[in-house]
Order: C-alpha cells, then sequence, then structure tokens
C-alpha cells in the first residue's frame, strides 16, 4: 500500500491532460466509481501538484504545451522524494511501438491509447492504483 | 433577441415593482407566466419595448400595452419569449451532431487534432453547455480531440451571466436528473450552477454576426450552431452574416439552423445536408463542390 492510500480512505489520481473536456471524463469516469481525482493542465503544474501532496496513481497525456508528459515523468523519476515511485499510466492518442517504448523508457508503468472506454479507464486505474476504490 | 443589435433603452427605468405588475397583467391576458427568476430577460425586452414605441415612461407605455394597441402584447411576449432557452432544447441537432456531423469530421481529422464547435448566439449559455455535456454522454471519442467548444453573443450581459454559469430550475427542465446531479450544484433556492470543469471547457467571447472584422477572430469551426438569429435580420444584413458564418467555418464544416430557417434562401455558398435527426447546411471541401 503507498503512502497517500495509508493516509486517505479514496484512491486518490492526478489526471494531467490540457484538455478541458479530456479531464472532465476522466473524472467523471473514476469519481462515481470511488476515486479522488485531482487535474493539472501540463507537466509542471502536475509536478508542483505531486509534490504538494501524495497521490496512487497519476494519469498523463503527451501532447501538452509547457511541459509534455515525457519530460514531466523523466523529472518525476528523477525526484528524491517519495512522489518518484507513483505508478504512471500514459493516454496518449500517439499509437506507434516507438512512442510506446518512449514513454516506459520515461518511466511510465502503463500504456494506454485514446479512445479510452470509462470502464477501461476504471479496471486500470483499480490495478494500477493498487486497491480497487 | 440576443444575436442583433436591438435598440437599447436609455432614460426609462423600470422598477421591480412595474415588473410584477406586468406580468400580473400579461398573465391574466395571456396565461402565460412569467416569473421572477427570469428578470434578466424580463427587464432587457421590457426596455427595448419601451424604446421600440418611443414611450417615455413604464406608465406611458403600461397604458399602450392595457389598449393593445398595435398589437403591442404580442410584441412584447414575442420578445420575452425569443430568448428563452433551456439545456437540451435541440436535442434532435445535439443527435444529430454525435451520430452524423462527427462521424464525418473525425474520418478528415487524425486523432489528436482539434475540432473546434461554436454556439452563437449563445445567450446565456445553455448551448454551448448542452453540446459540451453531450459530448461527454454521446461522443465514444471525448478524449481522443482536442474539442474547443466557443459560445459568442452580442450581449456582453448575457456572455457575463453564461460565464457565471448559474440557472433557475426552468432552464433545466429538460434535462435527465442523472445529469443535474453530474453536471450542476445547487447555489440557493431553485439555483443551480454549473460544474467548474464544464464551465472552464467553453470559452465565451463577444461578437457581432454583421461585423466582418470581428468575425475574422473567429476561425476554422468544423460545426457551428446559429440557431434563430437570422430571421432578425433584414435581407441585406443577413447575406452578410451568412458570408461571415461562411469564412468562419472549415472547408466540410457544418452549421445547423433554427427549424424555421433555411440558409437556400439566404445564401448559394452551403450544401444542404438531410440527415435522420435533422437538416444542416454544409460549407464545400472545395470551393467549386
Amino acid at each position: 500500500m503507498t503512502d497517500a492510500a495509508t493516509r486517505h480512505s479514496a484512491p486518490r489520481i492526478l489526471v494531467v491532460d490540457d484538455s478541458s473536456l479530456v479531464r472532465l471524463y476522466y473524472r467523471d469516469a473514476l469519481e462515481p466509481a470511488g476515486f479522488e481525482v485531482d487535474q493539472a493542465i501540463n507537466g509542471i503544474e502536475a509536478l508542483e501538484k505531486v509534490l504538494a501532496k501524495p497521490f496512487d496513481l497519476i494519469i498523463v497525456d503527451i501532447n501538452m504545451p509547457r511541459m509534455d508528459g515525457f519530460s514531466f515523468l523523466r523529472v518525476l523519476r528523477a525526484q528524491a522524494s517519495d512522489a518518484s515511485s507513483i505508478p504512471v499510466v500514459v493516454i496518449s492518442t500517439e499509437a506507434g511501438p516507438q512512442d510506446i517504448e518512449d514513454a516506459r523508457a520515461a518511466g511510465a508503468n502503463y500504456y494506454l491509447v485514446k479512445p479510452v472506454s470509462e470502464t477501461a479507464l476504471r479496471d486500470h486505474a483499480a490495478v494500477l492504483a493498487g486497491r480497487a476504490a | 433577441m440576443s444575436g442583433s443589435e436591438a435598440p437599447r433603452a436609455s432614460a426609462v427605468t423600470v422598477r421591480q415593482e412595474d415588473v410584477r405588475r406586468l406580468c400580473d397583467f400579461l398573465y391574466r391576458r395571456t396565461g402565460m407566466l412569467f416569473a421572477e427568476d427570469k428578470r434578466y430577460y424580463i427587464d432587457r425586452r421590457l426596455e427595448e419595448r419601451i424604446a421600440a414605441t418611443g414611450a417615455e415612461s413604464f406608465q406611458a407605455y403600461f397604458a399602450l400595452l392595457r389598449s393593445d394597441a398595435d398589437h403591442e402584447i404580442q410584441y412584447l411576449v414575442n420578445a420575452f419569449t425569443v430568448n428563452e432557452t433551456y439545456f437540451y432544447r435541440e436535442e434532435h441537432q445535439l443527435r444529430c451532431m454525435t451520430s452524423d456531423l462527427l462521424d464525418d469530421i473525425v474520418q478528415r481529422k487524425p486523432v489528436g487534432e482539434t475540432i473546434r464547435i461554436w454556439s452563437v448566439p449563445c445567450a446565456t449559455g445553455e448551448e454551448p453547455y448542452s453540446i459540451c455535456m453531450w459530448l461527454m454522454e454521446n461522443f465514444s471519442r471525448v478524449d481522443s480531440y482536442n474539442i474547443e467548444i466557443v459560445g459568442s453573443d452580442i450581449d456582453t450581459r448575457a456572455l457575463k451571466a453564461a460565464a457565471e454559469g448559474v440557472y433557475g430550475k426552468r432552464a433545466l427542465m429538460r434535462l435527465p436528473q442523472g445529469l443535474v446531479d453530474r453536471y450542476f450544484e445547487k447555489d440557493g433556492p431553485d439555483k443551480y450552477r454549473i460544474d467548474a470543469g464544464l464551465r472552464n471547457s467553453v470559452t465565451f467571447t463577444a461578437v457581432n454576426l454583421v461585423d466582418s472584422q470581428g468575425m475574422a477572430q473567429h476561425r476554422d469551426f468544423d460545426i457551428v450552431f446559429c440557431r434563430n438569429v437570422l430571421i432578425y435580420f433584414d435581407d441585406a444584413s443577413r447575406r452578410l452574416a451568412a458570408e461571415n458564418l461562411y469564412d468562419c467555418i472549415q472547408p466540410g464544416g457544418y452549421i445547423c439552423l433554427g427549424h424555421s430557417e433555411t440558409m437556400s434562401r439566404i445564401s448559394p455558398l452551403f450544401n444542404v445536408c438531410r440527415y435522420p435527426d435533422a437538416i444542416v447546411y454544409r460549407k464545400p471541401v472545395r470551393e467549386h463542390d
């Protein structure tokens, strides 16, 4: 069980995507399933949030302004705090083998290609967060 | 109406007591109930009618109304109802958007690209928020595209209300309870505030359909909802508005009008597309199509 899990009853997920509609879609899929969802609009805002409070899982997009998903992953994994070991799932429209390999190399635990159904999102989130909501 | 330049009242101000008297009168004469939560529209429309009739005071206007000179009751009722809108008002058009229009658009666009949708005039925001909700509920690829929704209106007071996103019970009457629970929170008695995530998903801008320069700031839309505004223009303005809208739409993009409006009589620029749920107009992919 992660640090976040011991401190909070609901598993906490950070959703990172520059599209407001996509963040809303993830939130609406995850919250009714019992997850607590926080949001960030790019890698920089996501870093600020993960360093400020504990999360069980991060869901991150690749193409974002200011700091993209790959850069975010690399910086996150290089942190000297507990945050560096939070599981990360990359969800992207990029479906090429090179994109998946790049994400793994940057430190992603899992890679999903959009569109992702609400059910798939909930199931993967429960597994990757280490517990069901 | 919110999308054209209605005359603005200047000198005559309307008191709450006057509005109540007027609403009582209209109820007795027409059976139509205009409640206090519609104050935003009522004040505005009433001021416009007072200005349009040249009445010098509310009392003078009220006397005119009671005598029903020049069918003023009908004009006033029209003015009051024209902007009355609610969430999921034109559900058939929303259905057409997800079952036909977007199917076609995504065939021409790789995933990850931007899809731009415009609600103009958007009045107090019910339509752009409805589009957003409808997509969330009915478009399975909502996460695969960068969807941008813009709501525009000439009326900056309406835009302010739209951005605030607080609605009375009436505006929500067509929404299933599940959606109300999901996308609104109670904000006082009979007031509902739209979800922050939804509010952030719509950008609001001021625009006048016949102002070509201002319209040039709005480009590359894939779908435009432009309902019940062209009917208020004269022929020349209507053609200009249609041409301006044409320039705002991507080749192959669509425009949905109100059910009593047809683009064919306004402008030959668009092609008619008949879908099971709605008739929409399409900008040709190539100029000579």
